[in-house]
């Protein structure tokens, strides 16, 4: 049995490095199972709630834990409202439809939580969306986890139809376009046809003012306008505004008093389990709190860090998974919760509570994401395998005047989250110079614990690029300086602004995925795909005779990529125009004040327009093109025929030749020949034709390079690449990190790669692998610091870290009943390893792990 | 490679009663679930390299195997 602590040395400036544990005691662990010692949850409490958390893990489209099922309520109740409703206008609808949901629906209240609020009927069930993609409840219908009656959902949803987004949206389309984009090998399918979908919640105005102050403020709004309607002398061009306006504010009225209601249903509950069944006299105690708290949450502004957290928990359930089904964690959570961390804490004028206090409600809250169950489709239950939805907060970054933003509330996120050692929700650290020490000592301490979290984005590539994009605001109300400060990850990787306005809505601002690798390989035969779908699956854009040279190739693929990127936004679009009309968002629009200010709802509304679209797999392409170049127009060693021929065979009978595309320049080795290429690529292609389009918002999209789980699904879609790939092999596990194990010149020619990728991005993902023992040496700290201090200085968007051996994933691939807390990041998000299927764990251990020489060091300029 | 004969490539067989849709190598298409995806085509090198099924009720080969693979065993 390997110990933990390989005998490592390292002679650097004169001094000889020991590579030992900081922490003597962990010598003693074996390196095959470091990871199963590191959770320390803060109470007795939260360690019982991490044993009994009802995980909602899917993979390869099912769910892992036994009895998850789809719930029938929430369609029921909705349906059932959209029949009485028929003839109103659409906003009110959609609000009688919520209020109807969440008047009926059953309440959860479990042992042991804090933190109230379910949104289905039984902790084991999540909710579906019929209004969104009949296709999507379809599938459930058809799987082991539909709802029950089925024959009951089978009606709600044969009902749908006729009314659904995807209904909506498909006839604007040529089915033959739709049908390439739902196999997502080319194209990830359109929203409407996944019901998939992001938000970022503006949380804040729901804790500092509460749901009556909102009820109020549409009121005054609603007799203002009729006013207007009703004043001599009346102005047709302008007074018809109004009819729509005060159908909006009157959607949010319904919506906010029936959430008010909701919160008011779980304090009773509370109260008649405390005063009827509960015979634990503390456990009574707390539940009489709890109803307190619900009683008074969200009506009114929070007061303290109790309020703040339930508040923001209730808010959570109606905009991601009641009002409308969105994907996403985000929020500012440092900033947001620290003037009630604050109170509590510091001051204790309300709620008090010590530091660990804070920790163990963030615990709780990182419980309560855990077991949140997400209706997602088929698609999205492939492609995070291993976790139940893509959840992500943001901490740390720069105040609006450029100070350090973090503060205790951000420390106690870091200290709850390396306790309890959850994969969700994820965590993005915006990384600046001015920054705390204490702080970067606690997001370093996640790292090295192995959760794949924080993540990190460069604060002031964030800050400016909100700047950037607010110059397109087509109500010129786009962020201003000093809010360009305030953003958060709206997913995985694309920033977008928080707060009280100006917050992304919907998805089909950005979000959705073009998969090059795919693009590549049908550019190569003309537009056909012959490996997975056998059928034309874009543009006919020349046989392989007709091209020529290298730039026919180059020119081949562009056309390729622009019907593909120009069809993914325009579908993107489309969704909008039918959200805003038949999918509003009443409470959503209550909660932000410039759809309270301009009765407009949420999806219709764009201050800040936030365009993007992911390319996921583009360094497959990109390295295909050096080698296709390399070997076929400069070396003229094949030709572009003998080249097919070989892909076709999958390689087999080729295999001198395979290894000779192989070994051609990969990317992330500081490569002179294989960096001016790929960097021409990105910026060129990728980001050049992207940013040509103009979407919804008025604003250019700009490309997100990422992967989640899709580097896996795609590359099983894909066939055989001129990188020497064999087909159905994973494709490349991040926007823009090199090939697993083909970074060969250590971490720093990695990040000289990288940092010549400038030019139109919007963010790009960088996966690095980290030696265990120099993480977690007395070293370590130091080593990183100085990594992120260069990575800073090199203007590079994003790094994540993955700090495991092979040793132990090994480990657990053979007896994964042993590994249960061993967390790995997988792309833009962190999930158990043990519950990821074996094809994605082997792209996990096939990452180079990178050590550092002495010469790395010294490009890091590391000061030991 | 194996040789190209249609009993073990994915073809249409009206009413079989060996479709795909119970084949164990069988997963439904990400977005419609009246398509699928095979997966029976699994490369030395850990590679799962998937063929698109256009009509899960009305396509078979030679390889049906009837029942459900671990998610493990997927993609
Ligand atoms: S192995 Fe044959 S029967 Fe089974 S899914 Fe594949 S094509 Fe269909």
């Amino acid at each position: 049995m390997n110990q933990m602590v390989s005998a490592k040395v390292l002679e650097y400036r004169g001094k000889t490095l020991n590579f030992t544990p900081e922490d003597p005691a962990e010598a003693k662990i074996p390196a095959e199972e470091l990871h199963e010692h590191l959770q320390k949850p803060s109470t007795a409490r939260t360690k019982r709630l991490k044993d009994r958390c009802r995980w909602k893990h899917a993979s390869a489209g099912e769910f892992i834990e036994k009895s998850v099922t789809a719930g029938i309520e929430r369609m029921r109740y909705l349906t059932e409202a959209h029949k009485a409703s028929v003839g109103q206008p659409e906003p009110i609808r959609r609000a009688l439809g919520l209020a109807n949901v969440l008047n009926k629906s059953t309440l959860v209240l479990q042992q042991d939580e804090f933190i109230v609020g379910y949104h289905a009927e039984d902790p084991n069930m999540f909710p579906l969306y019929p209004e969104l993609s009949h296709m999507a409840v379809q599938d459930y219908l058809m799987s082991d986890y539909s709802p029950q009656p089925a024959s009951e959902a089978a009606e709600i949803n044969e009902y749908w139809k006729p009314h659904s987004l995807q209904s909506k949206c498909q006839p604007y389309f040529d089915m033959k376009d739709l049908g390439r984009m739902y196999q997502v090998s080319s194209m990830e399918a359109p929203s409407f046809a996944s019901g998939y979908n992001s938000i970022v919640p503006p949380y804040e105005t729901v804790l500092e003012d509460g749901l009556l102050a909102r009820i109020k403020l549409a009121e005054k709004n609603i007799a203002e306008a009729q006013k207007v309607m009703t004043t001599f002398p009346w102005n047709g061009t302008t007074g018809l505004d109004n009819i729509a306006k005060i159908d909006n504010w009157k959607a949010m009225v319904i919506a906010c008093k029936a959430v008010i209601s909701w919160a008011r249903r779980q304090a009773r509950l509370c109260k008649i389990v405390a005063e009827n069944f509960e015979t634990d006299p503390k456990r009574q105690a707390e539940l009489l709190e709890i109803a307190d708290i619900c009683q008074r949450i969200p009506a009114e502004p929070s007061k303290g860090l109790k309020d703040a957290m339930q508040a923001k928990f209730f808010t959570f359930l109606i905009c991601h998974a009641i009002e409308r089904y969105a994907s996403g964690y985000a929020q500012k959570e440092d900033t947001l919760l620290w003037p009630y961390y604050k109170a509590s804490v510091i001051d204790k004028t309300f709620q008090p509570m010590d530091h660990m206090g804070a920790v163990e409600l963030v615990e709780m809250e990182r419980l309560k994401i855990s077991e949140h169950g997400a209706g997602k489709s088929r698609a999205y239950r492939e492609i995070f395998p291993g976790s139940n939805d893509l959840f992500i907060l943001t901490v740390g970054g720069t105040k609006a005047d450029g100070s350090d933003a973090c503060n205790d509330m951000t420390d106690a996120i870091l200290e709850a989250a390396k306790r309890i050692r959850t994969a969700e929700p994820s965590i993005v650290f915006r990384y600046s110079k001015v920054n705390r020490p204490q702080t970067l000592r606690w997001v370093f301490n996640c790292v090295r614990d192995g959760l794949g979290y924080p993540s990190i984005k460069h604060d002031d590539i964030g800050t400016a690029q909100m700047k950037e994009f607010s110059k397109f605001s087509l109500n010129h109300n786009g962020a201003t300086d000093e809010e360009a400060h305030n953003w958060v990850n709206v997913l995985c990787m694309s920033p977008g602004i928080h707060g009280r306005r100006k917050t992304q809505k919907t998805r089909s601002e950005g979000g959705g995925s073009i998969f090059p690798a795919k693009l590549l390989e049908i550019t190569l035969n003309d537009g056909y795909d012959w490996s997975y779908a056998d059928m034309q699956l874009g543009p006919k854009t020349g046989e392989l005779s007709t091209l020529k040279s290298f730039d026919d190739v180059w020119e081949a693929f562009r056309k390729q990529y622009q019907y593909a990127i120009n069809l993914c936004i325009s579908t993107k679009d489309v969704s909008r125009y039918f959200e805003q009309r038949f999918l509003q968002m009443p409470f959503v629009s209550a909660i932000d004040d410039g759809c309270m200010e301009l009765g407009m709802d949420a999806n219709a509304l764009s201050e800040q327009p936030n365009g993007w679209h992911n390319p996921i797999t583009t360094i497959v392409a990109a390295n295909s093109l050096v080698a296709i170049k390399k070997l076929v127009f400069d070396e003229k060693k094949y030709t572009l025929e003998q080249l097919n021929q070989a892909l076709m065979a999958n390689w087999e009978g080729f295999e001198e030749m395979r290894l000779e595309f192989k070994r051609a320049p990969k990317w992330g080795n500081d490569d002179s020949y294989a960096d001016p290429i790929i960097t021409k690529f990105y910026e060129d292609i990728i980001g050049g034709e992207m940013r040509k389009i103009t979407n919804y918002s008025g604003g250019p999209v700009l490309p997100t390079g990422q992967a989640v789980g899709l580097y896996m699904e795609v590359g099983s879609r894909t066939g055989p690449t001129p990188d020497g790939r064999f087909g159905g092999e994973a494709a490349d596990d991040g926007g823009i990190s090199p090939y697993m194990g083909t970074d060969k010149k250590g971490p720093t020619a990695v990040l000289r790669s990288v940092s010549k990728v400038q030019k139109n991005q919007k963010a790009n993902l960088l996966n690095q692998r980290l030696s265990v023992p120099i993480m977690r040496s007395q070293h370590g700290f130091d080593i990183w610091h100085s990594y992120m201090d260069t990575w800073f200085d090199l203007k590079i968007d994003h790094v994540q870290f993955n700090v495991v051996s092979t040793d132990e994933l090994k480990a657990a691939q053979r007896e994964p009943e042993k590994h249960q807390d061993l967390i790995v990041r997988v792309s833009g998000y962190s999930a158990r390893f043990v519950d990821i299927p074996t094809y994605g764990q082997n792209t996990i251990i096939a990452r180079q792990e990178q050590d550092f020489s002495a010469s790395d060091l010294e490009f890091l300029n590391v000061d030991i | 490679m194996e040789a190209k004969n249609v009993q073990n490539q994915p073809h249409i067989e009206v009413g079989t009663n060996k479709p795909c849709r119970t084949c164990k190598w069988q997963t439904p298409d990400p977005t419609d679930p009246h398509r699928g995806q095979c997966t029976a085509n699994r490369h030395a090198m850990g590679g799962v390299w998937k063929r698109w099924l256009r009509d899960v009720e009305n396509l078979t080969c030679s390889k049906h195997e009837e029942g459900k693979l671990s998610f493990r065993d997927h993609v």
